[in-house]
């Protein structure tokens, strides 16, 4: 009985690595379609800031993921280089979809 | 010294006829190897720049090939491609030469298996980003610029934030590759070329920018 809980352990385990890998990937790719890395990388400055930097920001906050979920969804204005812009949306109306972009932000 | 030879071809063909008949088909051969060895050399070099030569190494294949599929320069709305060749191998002719001739170290890499695993590529990928990176800065990124001309871009076609930054771009010196690496082959981690290559002024026909740069942000 031990032995078949330890091979559960195993699996899930795993299972929840490759769930990882596969939720990083569903989000980057998400946020290829939605040009996000136009103006953000994850580790260098580019108009936007890294996502390094974000999720430096947002540490330990509770309303990181509130914030973010209204930066992503409500057309912000940003300022770049002193000019305001408006901050484009993510493209889907998934909500899971969406709070997964956000915990892969944090996590970077 | 042409009359020695002269002498030579009419010792073995006494009639003046026949010695000259020799010394065109001489000729004539020579031309045709000049021929042969010109247009076989041409088709060889062109027969480097397909892709389907660049994708025969495994190592490009599987790391940054794969990469490159599905990015905008591999597929678009109008299906113009730009393949490896159109961004690493210049077109200006003793450039293109002296790269393919650079190019035999690659050979040897590939024999010496220097990136022949994954972990052996990600491990060096920073490396080989910041070689084409550099070489971009220094030629104001010229293979970008065989397509893409900045000074022919129609601004009322370009959206409000693309006109913004290509404004950036001509009042900061910037080149192309500043703000537009990552696009063909996933970012290596790391600083970017704007922080490792501070701003250089540009070389060639000047379409991008006009002077030197300020210091970089």
């Amino acid at each position: 009985m031990r032995y078949l809980a330890a091979i559960a352990a195993v699996f899930l385990a795993g299972g929840a690595l490759i769930a990882d890998a596969a939720d990083d990937a569903a989000a980057e790719a998400l946020m290829k379609k939605s040009g996000c890395f136009k103006c953000h990388s994850v580790d260098k400055k580019k108009d936007g800031p890294s996502y390094k930097s974000v999720a430096e920001k947002y540490k330990g906050k509770p309303d990181a993921e509130q914030k973010l979920y209204t930066h992503l969804t409500t057309n912000p204005k940003v300022k770049v280089d002193g000019k305001e812009e408006s901050h484009d949306n993510l493209k889907t109306k998934n909500d899971a979809e969406i709070k997964n972009v956000i915990q892969f932000v944090l996590t970077r | 010294m042409l009359r020695q030879m002269w002498k030579v071809v009419r010792d073995r063909y006494p009639s003046r006829i026949k010695a000259a008949g020799f010394v065109l088909l001489l000729a004539a051969s020579l031309v045709l190897i000049g021929a042969v060895l010109v247009v076989g050399g041409a088709a060889g070099l062109a027969w480097t720049e397909t892709e389907a030569f660049c994708t025969g190494c495994h190592e490009m294949r599987d790391n940054v090939y794969a990469e490159y599929k599905g990015t905008i320069h591999d597929r678009n709305r109008a299906g113009v491609r730009a393949i490896c060749s159109d961004c690493h191998v210049p077109k200006e002719p003793v450039a293109l030469i002296k790269r393919k001739m650079a190019a035999t170290f690659e050979v040897w890499g590939h024999l010496t298996g220097k990136i022949d695993t994954k972990e052996k590529f990600q491990a060096r990928k920073a490396e080989l980003a910041h070689h084409v990176w550099k070489r971009m800065k220094e030629t104001d990124s010229l293979e970008c610029r065989n397509c893409h001309d900045a000074s022919h871009m129609e601004s009322t076609l370009m959206s409000e934030r693309a006109q913004a930054r290509h404004a950036k771009m001509k009042s900061e010196g910037k080149t192309c590759i500043d703000c537009h690496f990552g696009i063909a082959h996933s970012e290596p981690e790391g600083p970017g070329p704007s922080e490792l290559f501070p701003p250089a002024p540009p070389k060639g026909p000047g379409k991008v920018a006009e002077g030197q740069a300020p210091p970089a942000k």
